[in-house]
């Protein structure tokens, strides 16, 4: 009788997530197909042999392989190296290691050619211009340093859920040493997680659309999303717009045929069927100077990648216009004073709540499709949600304007539901990898014993997942905050929100007062970084039984 | 089996809560504001410019309310074209930045047909039957201070100046007017992009691109807006803008009234009123430049010579002209 329940349960379970990936994805996507399909297919042969189409298409798969095969391995290693005690620092490390991400993605290009491009930062200082900056290199060189946190905090969850201390003891009591313990016990286990980090790393390059057009496009270095915004630009000619959609397919087309054959070859290989919980205190390692050695690395990684290029920003909020000496003589707060108004101060409450909102349903909506990826039924889903993740943003907007526009354009609850639809897989990915972590057997201990489900999920499923969790809702609201491009396109009167005084300020030619706007950005995201240290802290109390959970929370933060 | 911190069904509740929070804010947005008439106007004009002239407009018209939707071209584009493919176009207005967009429009018979009594009084060459240009861009010359002026656009393309910087037509309409005025001109042509390019010239995206790079001293000179280079200008920046022979480069910015909304007696009247000397005032003040003869804008320096680019040449060359283009900058 329970079985069966159970099994009414899960098909309902099924059919829910179902519908909604039908009316997030599945629609928009096929509502962009049918208007290319009617408006659009007689000139299908002309839109795709265009002159540079082919290079953009070669350009964008070679930079999406190039920073993934660069970006995973150093958020490997950077996981492992901050795993190792004798790190100095190591808890500031692993906060440092997220600040890329609480860099605005709109100001990192900029700030980069503030840092080191002709007449830059290191310029005027030492002389020392790096003239690649603009170009493929470049743009190469900032998506790894955008996309490295987000790879370390992929593997340091895994490494929370997955890692098996007792194994690694137990291999190296029998004689392994620490490269072979880590090539046969600590890999096979992190492979979900590094999996999930090359995915979203080559799908986010895929459609990463500012640092190539701010960087790449001076250059002559275009990619498939910075043809759609030209055809975008010019497109009040119907057949632009159609261009611009084609384009948009034909990177779902190339996401599709990477990341399905992904998900349903690779996903059941690798993942680790549990038979009970892991215990174990972590492996300590003596003090030397590999730790030391870690740590240099690592600064001057932070520091290359995101502290020169944030006091360029710094010094282009505080000085009164560009070209001007940043010397003491010529500070000025005029440029916050430009952007802060209350005007803009509501509009970053709607951004603030928007991103709270949908960073939590995004945690439920990818813990769901987590744990029905696992059946057959819905094994496509994981594939299906990282679809929209590859449209541009200015195309899934109008995807989803174009869906639901007549019923509840301008509102704010589109704005949501293009959150929802662009960033669910980056609360999916995190969490699948973490999940193998649960040994079925517990949750069907606790049901045995009369614990009803969400009783059982709860003390039993959420405790142990509670970093991926925590990981997953960070990249969504710090990623649905900063985002730009869709609600600037789908907001209305009365709901405009933050990208709006982006935009605004941007399109005024303010370069001071942008970047005052991106420095005051970046402080509003270490806001949510104090409840969220208060309560691992919290987690992480003696009060709490499971250590594990609180030992796995320390990675994930 | 309560685990021990915080409650569980606190929460949940939370998340159950949370979009519900949403939905009054997302209706109250839809809706309508006051008993007053209403109407919508979408526009890629300045934040700083756009919201004088609907403060303006509604203080002389009590009780009305213009709701508004502010973008670049781009998303301007997208918005109207989901619009047209999801039950019509939301807006009763159109504010545009260039002719070749709003000709768009007018092709797919969403804007025009009618125009205001005082578009009489706006020079020829801002206008049609359908729309009016209201607000004018001009193409001028910055560079470094230090650097030597350029007399005539040709200047830019000499040795004198190691690295020029252009904004990218397809991306910037401005631009667009510029490669297509140079491309009909017998004395420059598509060689004078040939040149700069051979001179090591480099394209940006925007013209406040331009004016930031020959700013910080990434640039030598350049080719953008007379809006952004005295704002730098005037803000401190080490630059200066030349109106160089034989002339800045006019791009209009023209208004129309949606085909769907051609009995809205507000929405006319709000053109009217941007169009009217009192509108065009509004326009001048918030630091564009008005189309309207007499109303006195930002700086123009005396005798600065003017040209117009022949739009619909530039309308109907287009594709064959940016193709051209990017055989030269790539991209």
């Amino acid at each position: 009788m329970q079985a069966r329940s159970t099994d009414l349960g899960r098909r309902a379970a099924v059919l829910a997530v179902g519908t909604v990936i039908f009316l997030l994805v599945v629609l928009p996507v096929f509502r962009l197909g049918y208007v290319v399909w009617t408006e659009g297919s007689t000139q299908l042969d002309e839109v795709l042999g265009r002159p540079g189409l082919g290079e953009a298409v070669l350009n964008t798969v070679l930079l999406a392989v190039a920073v993934t095969v660069t970006a995973v391995p150093l958020g490997t290693l950077v996981a492992l190296g901050l795993r190792r005690a004798d790190v100095p620092g190591r808890g500031w490390w692993r906060f440092a290691m997220l600040l890329p991400v609480l860099v605005p993605q709109f100001v990192l290009g900029y700030s980069w050619t503030q840092a080191y491009g002709r007449a830059g930062f290191t310029d005027t200082i030492l002389g020392l211009v790096w003239p690649s900056v603009l170009g493929p290199w470049g743009v190469w060189a900032v998506l790894v340093v955008n996309t490295v946190p987000l790879t370390y905090l992929f593997v340091a969850v895994g490494l929370a859920t997955r890692a098996e201390p007792n194994l690694e003891r137990a291999a190296r009591a029998s004689g392994g040493d620490p490269a072979s313990v880590l090539r046969h016990v600590t890999l096979p286990l992190l492979r979900p997680s590094i999996a999930a980090a090359s995915v979203l790393s080559f799908v986010l390059t895929m459609e990463s659309f500012a640092i190539p057009q701010v960087m790449g496009t001076p250059a002559g270095f275009t990619t498939v999303t910075t043809t759609i915004y030209r055809d975008l630009s010019l497109g009040s000619d119907p057949l632009s717009f159609v261009e611009a959609l084609t384009l948009a397919l034909l990177l779902v087309a190339l996401t599709v045929l990477v990341v399905i054959p992904a998900d349903l070859w690779l996903g059941p290989r690798l993942r680790v069927t549990r038979v009970a919980n892991p215990e174990g205190a972590p492996i300590v390692t003596p003090r030397g100077a590999a730790g030391r050695w870690i740590a240099a690395g690592l600064g001057g990684y932070l520091l290359l990648g995101v502290v020169l290029p944030l006091i360029a920003l710094v010094t282009a909020a505080i000085t009164p216009a560009v070209g001007v000496s940043p010397s003491p003589g010529n500070w000025t707060l005029d440029n916050f004073r430009f952007v802060v108004n209350a005007r803009n101060a509501e509009a970053l409450g709607r951004s603030a709540l928007l991103a709270f909102a949908a960073a939590g349903l995004l945690t439920v909506l990818g813990g769901a499709v987590a744990v029905l990826e696992r059946r057959r039924a819905g094994r496509v889903m994981a594939s299906l949600v990282t679809v929209t993740l590859v449209l541009p943003g200015s195309t899934l907007a109008v995807a989803l304007l174009i869906t639901y526009g007549r019923w509840i354009g301008g509102t704010l609850t589109l704005i949501l539901l293009a959150y929802l639809a662009k960033l669910w897989a980056f609360a999916h990915r995190p969490i699948s990898g973490a999940l193998d972590r649960l040994a079925a057997g517990e949750m069907q201990a606790a049901r045995a014993s009369g614990a009803k489900a969400l009783t059982a999920v709860r003390t039993v499923a959420l405790r142990p997942l509670a970093p991926a969790l925590l990981g997953a809702w960070l990249i969504c609201f710090v990623t649905a905050l900063h985002e730009v491009t869709m609600s600037s396109l789908l907001y209305g009167p009365d709901s405009d929100t933050l990208a709006v005084v982006v935009l605004n300020s941007k399109e005024l030619g303010r370069i001071g007062a942008t970047a005052a706007l991106s420095v005051l950005l970046t402080l509003v995201m270490l806001l949510p970084a104090l409840p969220l240290w208060v309560l691992i802290r919290r987690l992480q109390s003696p009060r709490h039984p499971r250590a594990g959970g609180a030992r796995s929370l320390a990675h994930a933060r | 089996m309560p685990g021990p911190g915080f409650s569980c069904h606190g929460r949940w509740r939370l998340l159950t809560l949370l979009p519900l929070t949403l939905l009054p804010l997302g209706c109250g947005a839809g809706s309508g504001g006051g008993e007053g008439e209403e109407i919508t106007l979408y526009t890629c004009v300045s934040d700083e410019t756009i919201q004088p002239i609907i403060s303006g407009f509604e203080s002389d018209n009590d009780g009305s309310e213009v709701k508004l939707f502010r973008a670049p071209t781009g998303d301007l584009n997208a918005r109207v074209a989901g619009d047209v493919r999801s039950g019509g176009l939301k807006a009763d207005v159109i504010w545009g930045c260039d002719p070749l967009t709003m000709q768009g429009y007018v092709d797919q018979d969403l804007v025009g047909g009618w125009s205001p009594e005082g578009a009489a009084d706006i020079p020829e060459q801002f206008r049609t039957d359908d729309y009016v240009g209201v607000a004018v861009l001009y193409m001028v010359a910055v560079y470094q201070d230090g650097a030597p002026a350029p007399s005539s656009w040709s200047d830019l393309a000499g040795t004198d100046y190691d690295s020029v910087a252009v904004s990218d037509p397809n991306v910037a309409a401005s631009a667009l007017g510029a490669l297509g005025y140079f491309s009909q001109e017998p004395d420059y042509g598509l060689d004078f992009y040939s040149t700069l390019e051979e001179q090591g010239a480099q394209q940006v995206g925007t013209p406040d691109e331009v004016t930031a790079g020959v700013a910080q001293g990434a640039y030598d000179a350049g080719i953008t807006i007379a809006n952004s280079a005295y704002l730098a200008k005037d803000s401190g920046s080490p630059i200066d803008i030349v109106w160089p022979e034989p002339g800045a480069i006019a791009i209009y910015g023209p208004i129309a009234l949606a085909t769907d909304s051609a009995d809205s007696t507000l929405a006319k009247d709000f053109i009217s009123y941007v169009v009217s000397e009192a509108g065009q005032q509004v326009v001048a003040e918030a630091g564009s430049y008005p189309t309207l003869p007499g109303v006195e804008g930002p700086e123009i320096p005396a005798d600065a010579p003017v040209v117009y680019p022949d739009w619909p040449k530039i309308d109907a060359t287009k594709d064959s002209l940016l193709s051209d283009y990017q055989q030269i900058f790539g991209g």
